[in-house]
């Protein structure tokens, strides 16, 4: 193997030796290498293999720009998949492999797929594999194709920092104008962040011999220094990937190979965009050949890395920016031979090696083709936050037009080709003043995709698209860039484009015969280049993942064996225990059935509402009538939407003329004090009506069941809780050392219960008072588990799961309001809509089984005879402990007048039968709730 | 239902915690907490009022939350409910908020982590999303000093998230 | 992330709000009679307008209902007040 490392030093450190394998085979590098130059200084081409016909492909680009060598790079065991060979750093002891390619990029087993191109164009596996489903093909097809293979295993400590940072001007590019630009920003006094992709600043300048009189190392250290002493920060191997409304430029700053990139989320004042130009690739016969590149890549390669990519080249370019090309690689030692592409049809000889370059009669013997047909701008970051576009003839390339809001463009991203002119441009731009435009010397011939001509040219090389596929989809009129785009897959690989885009619009352009600008181009959208998915969650995985809110008595709960689970936000007990989970939860309704069941109920709402108009408020917001709730009483209610719609169910207790406590359901703490607030400031007098949510600074212990009264009664809070004195529905406030306690009496379960609050801080001490006072009675703690069961004995609903979206309080069996209640409430009219007066609405019912029947399914249809229509379905079912049958409730079409009516349950393919009854199983007349 | 006991850590009591570079997150326990609502409230408190991003010296002082409330911190015992005769609504909130003191020369990068702060972008307002929790944040008697009331239920959660921010420093 | 100026707190990130409905939404009295269509107008015809929007936003830190001017294409805003139209 022959070296094309020269004596030009380059960046790398040659004292700094780095040992690695390719595809198992042993090489070396060094310290600033890339995997792709160390490939390329030893004499490696062959560095992938593509898509979708498995061809020999190698770098095009020495940057971001390079489509084809993507390589799975294991390093200290850990191994990270499609590494973009171009752009990762040589690291001792790395061990990258071809993706798609196997057992090597050089010997590819399946790469006789090629063979077959003539059959395999855009849309043939859609077209071919649709009899008898595409589905069938679809696992096979998918594992020959594709990219790069993901390891099973998560690496460990590879979580992304993220940061909310602020500058007043970011400058994106660290070449030349970005460089000069953000010095003069910086020394106008502006707070300046520089951000440069690269680990070594300078751009494209290390190509240069000299600027302003200086090496460019020493210009790029002049630079960065006066950057740093006015105040301004720079940030290498940070690259800006996208940019977000109101001047948000996501920036992933990359450290060591192997470590996530930390995200800083930075709002800039003003973003200058110095992003520089690429070569577009010349569409010719056989141009994805391993050894044709670039001009500025095999410019890049020697200027950074000391690398001579081919002794015989041939330079097949279009534009200005070949001479100074030419002079450089042949100062290196390389022969150039220049060809013009425009004179006609050029083809690439030979296979995995290339032979030669032919264009009509006339072959060339060359071992290397660098190819440019002009430049074009990076503008991505440009059309993310909106920016416009416009043709620019003189430069065949689409430059910045109409700026977004914020953002301006310098240098060659501007279409500034010209090192002078764009220094003093970017200087202009950062002292704060207009750029006057100087005379350009960058000239170049228009180069495009000729359709019909002959061979496989290539136009998206990451994803396999031809020339014929343009045509093809053509043809078949997929001929708006976003439908060729889709149909033919281009640009839709991980590079987005960066070097198909334009061919492939321009080789539209040509086959319709419009001029390009009219053909227009597709969406850019983030990311730039490809980033981790650990980028964006950061730390927010795990616990923080989705995090719960945390009851005060949660010490308790664990210590008396609590099985946690999520309900509503929170973490609560679903039930106490260890053992078979059905029993455990059986045996804790049992007891509260027979004796107390002890409930952590902390999580219900506690939102209070004073002030002089509280009343005519919650009036307001209540479909029931509240104005006459008098103090110290509690009323059950609902909260609808405009629509009419039930939003939430619950009690609201009036404590004194001006304060009420709403007590929502655990789960709609949060929307419904913003529906409260959005309330009270749009159509009432915000500044009678004042709203305090107090849900966590108290906490309620319920004791439910027929011995509540007597274990309440233990505690020494001297109040008289007989029937007549503490009837159902109703609240008291006492005081036990100081503390204010508010205990409620009303019930979820159908039995006498009382919900007891206290500041959350003494939640323990009265925990632990009642549960040892219901001891003696046989009460036990109950989870959320037995609650739901001792709650659909009696027929009480929970929100959201015995409602849907259309439920309306009717339909609950609660009508008074609707037909008697005068003043204005939320929901009021859509009530009495046509919708809302329909006799099949559907509403809540009971579904009773058979004796030894089983549970009717949660989420069966209630079906008509024939099978052919859902009349309803299940919400709530369970095997009722304390009837020692199966209980359910359900919505069923005009469910009201069905009672004893027998209907069908389907449920995955089986059909039962259930007779309707009234939603309600235990305690009909509610003796045991009013004892 | 499954039991996921095991997927949450119990949370501990309240401890400071200490890092190597001088930053440290201190469990704060106050005397008291009220939340004060009426109109003008702002302009009617007789203590120091705390907005962003000024530092709070005094021992007594008010929160502005909003237009027209306020947290009295270590303020008087007052009566919860509605008092017609200053047209405030009034509600001790001692144990609705749990409060950290975040301390140290890194302390606003560490916050950082969790909101778009800005200290030269002033606010009449406390009240902000901090990790993406409603907190109250405001400096507390030194410029590297934040303190934070964050809902109880939610005082595990903060404190997970600030521990997190921190390895990455 | 769009930043949203709140009438009494400042700028603030876009998290912190959430959209309440477009400005010029009248309830009708549903004290009197109100006819079918009249409601269906005012519950479901939205003018979805492209440009220059006038929005009600609830600040959800500070509970402020407020009015913001906006483009709807370009996500630049013009300004906000206080829906009770004093100033803060």
């Amino acid at each position: 193997m022959t070296s094309h490392r020269t004596d030009r030093a380059g960046l790398i450190d040659r004292t700094q030796p780095r040992n690695f394998t390719f595809d198992g085979k042993a090489y070396r590098g060094f310290e600033g290498d890339t995997l792709a130059s160390a490939l390329l200084a030893n004499g490696v081409r062959v560095m992938g293999r593509s898509f979708k016909y498995h061809r020999p492909r190698g770098p095009w680009g020495a940057w971001v720009d390079d489509p084809n060598a993507i390589m799975t790079v294991t390093l200290d065991g850990r191994s990270f998949p499609n590494c973009p060979a171009a752009t990762t750093p040589l690291v001792e002891d790395m061990q990258a492999r071809a993706v798609n390619a196997w057992p090597s990029a050089a010997f590819d087993i399946k790469a006789g797929l090629d063979l077959f191109h003539r059959w395999l164009g855009a849309g043939f596996y859609y077209k071919t594999f649709m009899w008898p489903d595409w589905h069938l093909f679809e696992p096979m097809i998918r594992k020959m194709a594709g990219l790069g293979d993901i390891s099973r295993d998560a690496p460990k400590n590879y979580t992304a920092d993220q940061v909310h940072d602020h500058c007043e001007v970011l400058v994106i590019g660290g070449g030349a104008a970005g460089l000069a630009c953000a010095r003069a920003a910086a020394e106008a006094g502006r707070g300046v962040v520089l951000v440069d992709d690269h680990p070594i600043f300078g751009g494209g300048l290390h190509q240069s011999v000299q600027i302003e009189d200086r090496t460019p190392s020493e210009w790029i250290a002049d630079q960065l220094a006066a950057i740093m002493g006015a105040g301004g920060r720079v940030l290498p191997t940070t690259t800006a990937f996208g940019v977000y409304d109101h001047g948000l430029v996501g920036l992933a700053e990359y450290g060591a190979f192997g470590t996530a990139p930390h995200l800083h989320r930075m709002r800039a004042d003003r973003i200058v965009l110095a992003t520089g130009a690429l070569d577009r690739p010349v569409t010719f016969a056989g141009n994805d050949r391993p050894g044709v590149m670039a001009v500025d890549a095999a410019c890049e390669y020697l200027a950074r890395y000391g690398v001579l990519v081919g002794r015989r080249i041939a330079l097949a370019s279009n534009n200005s920016l070949a001479d100074a090309a030419e002079a450089m690689l042949t100062q290196a030692g390389a022969k150039i031979t220049r060809i013009s592409p425009q004179d006609g049809a050029i083809r690439a000889l030979g296979g995995k090696q290339l032979k030669g370059l032919a264009q009509g009669l006339r072959r060339h013997e060359v071992d290397t083709v660098l190819a440019s047909g002009g430049l074009t701008p990076l503008v991505h970051l440009w059309r993310h936050a909106g920016g416009k576009l416009d043709w620019c003839a003189a430069r065949q390339a689409f430059l910045p037009g109409a700026a977004p809001d914020g953002m301006v463009a310098i240098g060659a991203a501007n279409g500034t080709f010209d090192l002078d002119q764009a220094l003093s441009e970017a200087r202009a731009i950062g002292a704060g003043n207009a750029s006057d435009a100087a005379a350009r010397t960058y000239s170049l011939t228009p180069l495009w995709p000729e359709p019909g001509d002959k061979g496989r040219q290539w136009i998206d090389f990451q994803h396999d698209v031809t020339l014929k596929d343009v045509e093809l989809a053509a043809r078949e009129n997929y001929v708006s860039v976003e439908h060729l785009k889709r149909y033919t897959t281009l640009g839709m690989a991980s590079d987005q484009g960066k070097t198909s885009n334009m061919a492939g619009l321009a080789a539209m352009a040509a086959i319709q015969d419009r001029p390009l600008p009219e053909v227009g181009t597709t969406t850019f959208r983030p990311p730039f280049v490809p980033v981790p998915f650990e980028m964006y969650h950061g730390h927010h995985g795990k616990q923080l993942w989705h995090p719960l809110k945390r009851l005060a008595l949660e010490p308790q709960h664990r210590a008396a064996g609590a099985a946690l689970g999520e309900y509503g936000g929170w973490l609560r007990p679903g039930w106490y225990g260890t053992g078979n989970r059905g029993d455990l939860i059986r045996r804790e309704v049992l007891s509260a059935r027979n004796a107390a069941g002890i409930f952590d109920a902390s999580p219900l709402g506690k939102i209070e509402v004073m002030g002089p108009d509280a009343e005519d408020f919650v009036n307001f917001i209540y479909y029931n009538t509240i104005r006459t709730l008098k103090p110290g009483n509690i009323r059950y209610g609902f909260m609808l939407t405009e629509g009419g719609i039930v939003m939430d169910d619950g009690v609201i207790a009036r404590l004194t003329e001006n304060r009420f406590v709403i007590s929502c359901s655990s789960g709609h703490v949060d929307s419904v004090r913003e529906h409260l607030e959005a309330w009270r400031q749009d159509g009432n007098n915000p500044d009678r009506i004042f709203i305090h949510d107090l849900t966590q600074q108290w906490s309620t212990v319920t004791i439910t069941g027929p011995k509540a009264r007597d274990i309440l009664a233990k505690l020494p809070l001297g109040l008289d809780l007989s029937a007549q004195a503490f009837p159902h529905m109703t609240v008291q406030e006492t005081q036990r050392e100081e503390t204010p306690i508010r205990i409620a009496r009303v019930s979820f379960t159908g039995d006498i219960s009382y919900e007891i609050s206290i500041r959350s801080s003494r939640a323990s001490d009265l925990w632990d008072k009642v549960v040892a006072a219901g001891e003696p009675h046989g009460a036990t703690p109950i989870g959320i588990e037995a609650l739901s069961i001792l709650r659909a004995e009696k027929g009480y609903i929970m929100v959201g799961k015995d409602t849907d979206g259309e439920t309306m309080p009717h339909d609950l069996g609660i009508t008074i309001p609707r037909l008697k209640k005068k003043p204005a409430y939320i929901g009021d009219r859509s009530l009495h809509s046509d919708k809302a007066n329909l006799p099949d609405r559907k509403a809540l019912v009971g579904l009773a089984v058979g004796d030894g029947d089983k549970v009717l399914p949660t989420g069966a249809h209630i079906v008509d005879g024939t099978l052919s229509r859902s009349l309803g379905y299940v919400t709530s079912s369970y095997d009722s402990p304390t009837l020692g049958h199966p209980v359910a409730l359900g919505l069923l079409e005009n469910g009201s007048a069905r009672t004893g009516e027998i209907v069908s349950v389907w449920h995955m393919g089986e059909t039962r039968q259930a007779t309707v009854c009234a939603a309600c199983f235990f305690d009909p007349e509610g003796e045991r709730l009013h004892a | 239902m499954r039991d996921d006991s095991k997927k949450w850590d119990a949370p501990g009591a309240p401890t400071t915690l200490e890092m190597s570079d001088g930053l440290t997150i201190t469990p704060v326990q106050l005397a008291r907490q009220t939340l004060l609502s009426g109109v003008d409230v702002l302009g009617r408190t007789q203590h120091p009022i705390a907005a962003w991003s000024g530092v709070v010296t005094a021992q007594t002082y008010a929160l502005s939350l909003r237009r027209d409330r306020v947290l009295l911190v270590n303020g008087p015992a007052l009566a919860d409910g509605w008092h017609g005769d200053i047209a405030q609504a009034v509600s001790d909130v001692s144990d609705c908020y749990s409060v950290f003191d975040i301390r140290g020369d890194r302390a606003f990068s560490v916050l950082k982590r969790g909101a778009e702060l800005r200290l030269d972008v002033p606010s009449k307002s406390v009240a902000r999303l901090l990790f993406g929790l409603g907190v109250f944040l405001y400096r507390f008697e030194a410029t590297d000093t934040f303190r934070v009331h964050v809902f109880r239920g939610q005082a595990e959660t903060f404190f997970k998230s600030l521990k997190f921010a921190f390895p990455s420093l | 992330m769009q930043i949203f100026p709140c009438p009494f707190c400042g700028p603030r990130n876009e998290t912190e709000f959430h959209f309440a409905g477009e400005l010029g939404k009248v309830r009708p009295d549903t004290g009197k009679e109100v006819n079918a269509r009249d409601w269906a107008t005012y519950l479901y015809a939205q003018r979805n307008e492209k440009g220059l929007v006038r929005e009600v936003w609830l600040h959800l830190t500070c509970s402020e209902l407020f009015v913001m001017e906006r483009d709807s294409l370009t996500m630049d805003v013009r300004a906000s007040k206080s829906l009770r139209g004093d100033a803060l």
